[in-house]
């Protein structure tokens, strides 16, 4: 099982909150290696997050929801 | 030239949709290029070319000064050498200080020349209202540009349509206007429907221009609309159908040329219009959608039409103002339920 981190967008204040704006691949997907996961924002700055490896994607929070860096936002199984 | 079925999809938002489809065609061609205000480092301030510098560099994706008469003039002077721009006017509104390039080159260049010139571009720009951006970054203003002959116009409302439209722009032989609504892009700073996020085929895909959708079938009362709108119609059908109305709702994504044939056959088993149009009222696309029935059949209607556009006032900065002024669902509802009414 691989974790699906929220990247650390800010790095001089590691405490900042961002968004998980919108997720691209629903819970319970199968994804590939590379495939598009979801998008996170951290005031205007967006990051796309992809697939490290491929499996079955579960969401650990809802889109929409403020997470801190480096917090699991779900995991490939 | 329509979407071939069964093909594989991965989800997108609008933006990176149409990112993927100018990014396809720059591969296949390598005449396709982008230039305009903060298209390359920046990404395009809606997202409509994020990514595609580091992709393809600085010599096919051009940062421009603002000066859009200067650069709009050199895509279409690029065109009639052969090439095929993609150029990006921020806003639609600021159509006001480069629209001898558009309606008297771009659009006139084939005419005046008997044909023997080809204009084969794409001028996308961004439209629309609903997060207090004012009077001067809030305007849908299609009407405008399809009223002068010469260009085509396409207002997609999905990711999908995005991308199938804006492939087809970039191939057609004619100056194309790409007109995006900022609501439809999926961007996670601005408030967005789960409609603005969808499933976009893979490989090729093109969306014939000209040519309207039905997003919802129904047998009660018919919406045209188009754009942001398309997304408000089909919210406010699904709530309707609990009701016991049984909506149609055309997605027109194609206004020059309009697809007149899909809004005739509809109001003819339906018998009831509904025209929903974030541009301004009086002039506009409404009327003429009014008027090509009229020219028509004006007997397939039982009652007459209802319009949900922008009253003739510039868009007001203040969000109570500015939602009373757009075509929000509420306005919707209830012409929809008037209209069914009747």
């Amino acid at each position: 099982m691989t974790d699906v981190l929220f990247p650390v967008i800010s790095a001089d204040d590691p405490d900042s909150e961002g968004t998980l704006a919108t997720w691209f691949a629903d819970d319970g997907a199968t994804v590939a290696e590379g495939d598009l996961l979801a998008e996170v924002a951290v005031d205007k700055v967006d990051m796309e997050i992809v697939a490290a490896v491929p499996g079955t994607l579960a969401h650990a929070v809802e889109e929409g929801a403020v997470v801190v860096q480096g917090a699991v936002i779900g995991t490939i199984s | 030239m329509t979407t071939v079925p069964a093909q594989s999809t991965r989800r997108l938002n609008t933006a990176k949709a149409m990112v993927e489809a100018i990014a396809a065609e720059m591969e296949n061609d390598e005449n396709v290029f982008v230039l305009g205000e903060d298209v390359g480092a920046y990404g395009g301030i809606f997202s409509s070319t994020t990514g595609l510098l580091d992709r393809f560099g600085p010599d096919r994706v051009m940062d421009t000064p603002i000066s859009e008469t200067g650069f709009i003039g050199a895509a279409i002077g690029a065109a009639t050498e052969g090439m095929r721009p993609i150029v990006e006017l921020m806003f639609v509104d600021f159509f006001g200080v480069c629209m001898d390039q558009i309606y008297n080159h771009m659009a006139k260049i084939h005419f005046e020349s008997g044909g023997n010139v080809k204009v084969p571009m794409v001028l996308m720009t961004a439209v629309g209202g609903g997060y207090s951006d004012g009077a001067q970054h809030s305007q849908c203003l299609w009407g405008t540009f399809a009223h002068l002959p010469g260009m085509k116009v396409v207002v997609p409302s999905n990711p999908a349509d995005a991308a199938g439209l804006m492939t087809a722009a970039i191939r057609d032989d004619n100056p194309v206007v790409f007109m995006f609504h900022k609501g439809v892009m999926g961007l996670s700073w601005m408030a967005k429907n789960p409609r603005s996020i969808g499933p976009v085929p893979v490989g090729e895909h093109v969306v014939e221009i000209g040519k309207a959708a039905t997003p919802r079938p129904g047998s009660d009362v018919t919406v045209v609309t188009l754009s942001l709108s398309v997304h408000h119609a089909l919210d406010v059908a699904e709530e309707l159908a609990g009701e016991g109305v049984d909506v149609e709702v055309i997605d027109l994504r194609s206004i020059v040329p309009l697809d007149t044939e899909a809004i005739l056959e509809s109001v003819r088993r339906t018998g009831h219009l509904v025209i929903v149009d974030e541009d301004y009222q009086s002039f506009g696309l409404s009327g003429e959608i009014a008027a090509r029935i009229a020219e028509s059949d004006p007997t397939i209607l039982k009652a007459p039409i209802t319009r949900v556009a922008v009253p003739d006032v510039s868009i007001p900065y203040a969000r109570s103002l500015e939602y009373a002024a757009l075509p929000t669902p509420a306005r919707i509802k209830a012409a929809i339920l008037e209209q069914v009414s009747r």
